[in-house]
């Protein structure tokens, strides 16, 4: 399976720079790149004549009006090309997406598509925050801060010309909309490449790593202070439109069955205002733990981990909704949780599978 | 879903079991079992709205309704989109009615 990175931020952001020097490093060689648009950086000429065959244009405007069938049209191409020995075969595709641009269509393409979803998944999407303009653009521009929202990844750029009491802010900002992300800093080169596009939750060796990240982010990164450090992130950041994010707890073994028919009929209802879902969970069926994590409607299959990451044996629930509290969440899997327990009578009498 | 979709195997999260030895023989549900499980739970989130699924052939589920509306639907993602169609309403699990109903009908 092919990962797809998805490179996404606003306009001027620096999603090309970042992918101008991700893809000058020699383990990015065979990478394919799908770009939205030239913008004003460019990627250079010299890159471009060496990743030629796999540089594609997408040719009517942006990526969030046209996914269907351009964005679909184009995997589809670029893999039968590279089947037929017409281009190089690669081994990872990024997507840049335009400043505007909702990134979640793209999972949705992936996970849709039965040829697509055959040869590709999605790793990670990474997110640039201009770290001189990210504050206004936040402000005004609420597909800025859905963006921000979906990523598994945040470069607060520009950190070099920034001032940095203004950086400090942005991170917090950051870190109260999406606080499951990693986030970083940038000055436009150098950048952790391994870190923001190749270590992924499907990648068996970084799979436990990734998952503690979720709940302790940036643990191991910069010297800043940031108020979400110890252990998990319980605050709730409500707000009555705006992004909510929250975990949701549970200390006994639930019904794998039951969360997943609540799960769908929840995104069924309200998919458009559920960002992201991420969770490990302690299911009745298993001694081992079951991974989900989803974007929007979409789920993607369930990963079995071989063992737990650490001590604590509890499922835990991430959530960042648009305008849906934390308490609606708990209240509404509570009622399903122990509606189904009474009706299948197995309070306390669930057995393990093996 | 036609049938060549079904051969590139797009199966559901849903219908995909916690246990990752589930099925092999070496778990104490079957996959009938698990479908039963699953039909059983569906029924009763089901239940306040007055509607139900029963396994079809162990491949598809079929919604009914109490005016004897029906549909099929491969899988329990689906079953909430049939049922908007054929209800003409949506079932919320927000909803603080349909929350309250759904836990008197268990008591």
């Amino acid at each position: 399976m092919i990962p797809v990175n998805v490179i996404t931020g606003f306009l001027g952001s620096g999603k090309t720079t970042l992918l101008r020097e991700v893809l000058r490093k020699p383990e990015f060689s065979d990478t394919a790149v799908i770009v939205n648009e030239f913008g004003e950086v460019g990627l250079d000429h010299i890159l471009l004549e060496e990743v030629e065959e796999g540089v594609l244009l997408l040719e009517s405007g942006c990526i969030c009006c046209t996914i269907r069938s351009d964005l679909r049209d184009t995997i589809r191409d670029l893999q039968a090309r590279a089947a037929s020995g017409a281009i190089p075969k690669f081994s990872r595709l990024v997507v840049e997406t335009t400043g505007l641009a909702d990134p979640a269509p793209i999972a949705s393409t992936l996970a849709a598509d039965p040829i697509i979803r055959n040869h590709f998944r999605i790793g990670n999407i990474i997110c640039t925050l201009d770290g001189m303009a990210g504050r206004v653009t936040l402000a005004n521009h609420p597909e800025a801060e859905k963006q921000l929202a979906i990523a598994d990844r945040i470069l607060i750029t520009k950190a070099d010309i920034a001032d940095r009491a203004e950086i400090e802010h942005l991170r917090i900002q950051a870190r109260s909309i999406n606080p499951v992300a990693q986030l970083s800093l940038s000055d436009g080169q150098g950048f952790n490449a391994g870190l923001l596009i190749e270590e992924d939750l499907n990648d068996p060796k970084t799979r436990a790593q990734e998952i503690q990240r979720w709940f302790k982010p940036d643990h191991d990164h910069h010297d800043h202070h940031d108020h979400s450090h110890h252990g998990h992130h319980n605050h709730s950041h409500d707000k009555v439109d705006g992004l909510n994010s929250f975990v949701v707890d549970y200390d006994t073994p639930i019904d794998w069955t039951v969360f997943g028919v609540w799960l769908t009929a929840l995104l069924h209802s309200h998919g458009d205002r559920i960002l992201r879902v991420k969770g490990i969970l302690n299911v009745q069926e298993s001694e081992t733990p079951v991974v989900l994590h989803g974007v929007q409607h979409v789920m993607h299959p369930p990963l079995h981990l071989d063992k737990w990451p650490g001590e604590d044996r509890g499922s835990h629930v991430i959530f960042i909704t648009r305008g849906i509290s934390e308490q609606a969440i708990r209240h509404s899997l509570e009622v399903f949780l122990s509606a189904a327990a009474r009706a299948t009578g197995e309070i306390g009498q669930v057995q393990a599978v093996v | 879903m036609c049938g060549l979709c079904g051969l590139l195997g797009l199966t559901h999260w849903t219908e995909t079991h916690a246990h990752k030895d589930a099925f092999t023989g070496a778990g104490q549900r079957t996959l009938r079992a698990e479908r039963a499980h699953r039909t059983r739970i569906v029924n009763t989130i089901l239940q306040p709205v007055r509607a139900k699924v029963s396994d079809f052939q162990a491949t598809s589920y079929l919604l009914s309704t109490p005016t004897g509306k029906t549909a099929v639907v491969d899988d329990i993602q689906a079953v909430w989109g049939a049922f908007e169609q054929v209800m003409g309403r949506n079932l919320d699990p927000l909803d603080p009615t349909y929350l309250s109903q759904l836990e008197r009908s268990v008591q």
